[in-house]
């Protein structure tokens, strides 16, 4: 029995966690890339506390959170100081392209 | 080197079509090479290591950073408005440029947070590696050349320059001031060309500041204005954009505003781009290359060590020796037996500084010069 609520309750958290994760992509979306890429955040990886000051520089600049908790949590976890950078893709090729 | 077996090279070959297929939904840069993608808006693009085998940059495989989104600078339309403490307000069309006496220097670029990757607390910004840096040769009229046309106070304290990009909501524009001594100086050019042909429009086309020996920061891109001022910019990127700390505090330290300096002259520095870090190579001889420049001093050394630090040898530098250029270097190597290698590289320059153990920490990671380490390991040969 206590298999089973565990089981529920894992499955209840990672359900959360997964909705938030989708909102927070959604906010970022519409937050951050009005002045810039993606990959300029997902290639950084800091603590909380680092996020939070580029969240209030980024504040300072016009961008406008509607919920900068959210955004936080979900940076400082996906993009935590405890993970390693993946190796940042080449461009292809436009040697050729005027 | 390396000689893969038929499975090895059937995973490989497996790879570069996934590999291929992969880059294909990377985006296309105009003009450029396959370069290590940071940013695609802005472009902020790293060379890779296998490109640094000329001393001088092609165009197409030089780094880019961008603070802000890129302007279409049209030859027909544009201006350089020179004003601020001069006798005579001009608005220099780009032949008005080009009749003024030419000048032709090579020297190196390189980002200020070059290397910030390797800084430990990790801190905000582009996590560049070794390769936000490249060699051109510049040409164009002198800075001093162009303000003795207005007659600029040359007395006064600074020259500030501004680029066509604006800031996107309240993103501050990206303006900056140049102490006048070195505005003055005789080798920081605008310059029209880059590598012989017109600067391309991603590296600032058609007018960029070229600042010899300084951070990228000062070499300011697309200029559109020049002023000259009796006081340092107070915008964002002047104040406390590209600031150093004038104490080192321990690593994690938060800013101190106060203490806090523009950055200047570069400072002395090796990097190796060959092998690569985690290479596996077969036993054999190999050649172990990379570059190292001193801003505004010449390299006069660049010493390797595969042992870890214990011994040094001398790396072949290329012959060019000149003030603000990298030099290239290698060293031919035969590994005596099969195992993992530490290789380091550390540079010395003209005026006797030696490139540290250990690079400062800094909360914006500026200026990162820490002798260079690569590990590889040595497999028995076929």
């Amino acid at each position: 029995m206590r298999k089973t609520w565990t089981a529920a309750f894992l499955a209840a958290s990672l359900f959360a966690a997964d909705v938030d994760t989708e909102t927070a992509k959604k906010e970022e979306q519409r937050e951050c890339t009005a002045c810039h890429g993606l990959r300029f955040i997902h290639t950084q990886r800091l603590s909380k506390a680092a996020w939070g000051k580029e969240l209030d520089k980024m504040a300072g600049w016009g961008a406008e959170m509607k919920d900068r908790q959210l955004l936080l949590d979900y940076l400082s976890s996906e993009y935590s100081d405890t993970k390693s950078i993946p190796q940042a893709p080449l461009s292809s090729d436009g040697s050729k392209v005027k | 080197m390396f000689r893969p077996n038929r499975r090895q090279l059937l995973a490989s070959a497996l790879g570069a079509v996934a590999m291929s297929a992969a880059r294909a939904q990377e985006p296309v840069i105009s003009g450029k090479s396959p370069m290590i993608l940071h940013n695609d808006r802005p472009e902020d693009l790293e060379m890779p290591n296998a490109y640094f085998v000329e001393w001088l940059t092609p165009n197409d495989k030089f780094f880019v950073r961008q603070h802000l989104p890129r302007p279409e600078v049209k030859a027909g339309s544009f201006r350089l408005a020179v004003n601020g403490l001069v006798a005579k307000e001009l608005a220099l069309r780009i032949e008005d440029l080009r009749k003024l006496p030419q000048h032709k220097i090579v020297a190196t670029l390189e980002c200020t947070g070059n290397g910030r990757g390797f800084y430990r607390p990790r801190v905000p910004g582009i996590q560049w590696g070794r390769g936000a840096i490249g060699n051109a040769e510049w040409s164009g009229p002198c800075v001093s050349d162009i303000l003795k046309l207005a007659g600029a106070n040359m007395d006064a304290a600074f020259l500030e320059s501004d680029g066509a990009d604006v800031g996107v909501a309240k993103t501050p524009d990206f303006i900056r001031s140049l102490p006048m001594k070195k505005a003055l100086d005789p080798a920081t050019l605008l310059a029209l060309d880059m590598n012989g042909e017109p600067i391309p429009q991603i590296h600032g086309y058609p007018a960029r500041l070229i600042v010899p020996g300084w951070d990228g920061t000062s070499w300011v891109k697309w200029v559109i204005r020049l002023t000259v001022a009796a006081e340092a910019n107070h915008g964002f990127f002047m104040n406390p954009g590209y600031r150093y700390p004038k104490f080192a505090r321990p690593p994690g330290s938060p800013p101190v505003p106060a203490e806090l300096e523009v950055i200047e002259g570069m400072r002395v520095k090796s990097a190796i781009t060959k092998p690569s870090e985690e290479d596996q190579v077969r036993l054999g001889p190999l050649t172990i290359s990379g570059y190292a420049w001193a801003g505004e001093q010449k390299i006069l050394r660049v010493e390797v060590s595969v042992d870890g630090g214990a011994k040094w040898k001398d790396a072949q530098l290329t012959p060019q020796n000149l003030n603000y250029a990298w030099r290239l270097w290698k060293l031919n190597w035969t590994p005596p037996r099969p195992g993992y290698y530490t290789i380091l590289s550390r540079a010395m320059d003209s005026a006797g500084n030696v490139q540290p153990f250990v690079a400062e920490w800094n909360p914006s990671g500026y200026l990162y010069n820490a002798i260079d380490r690569v590990g590889i390991t040595v497999e028995k040969a076929a």
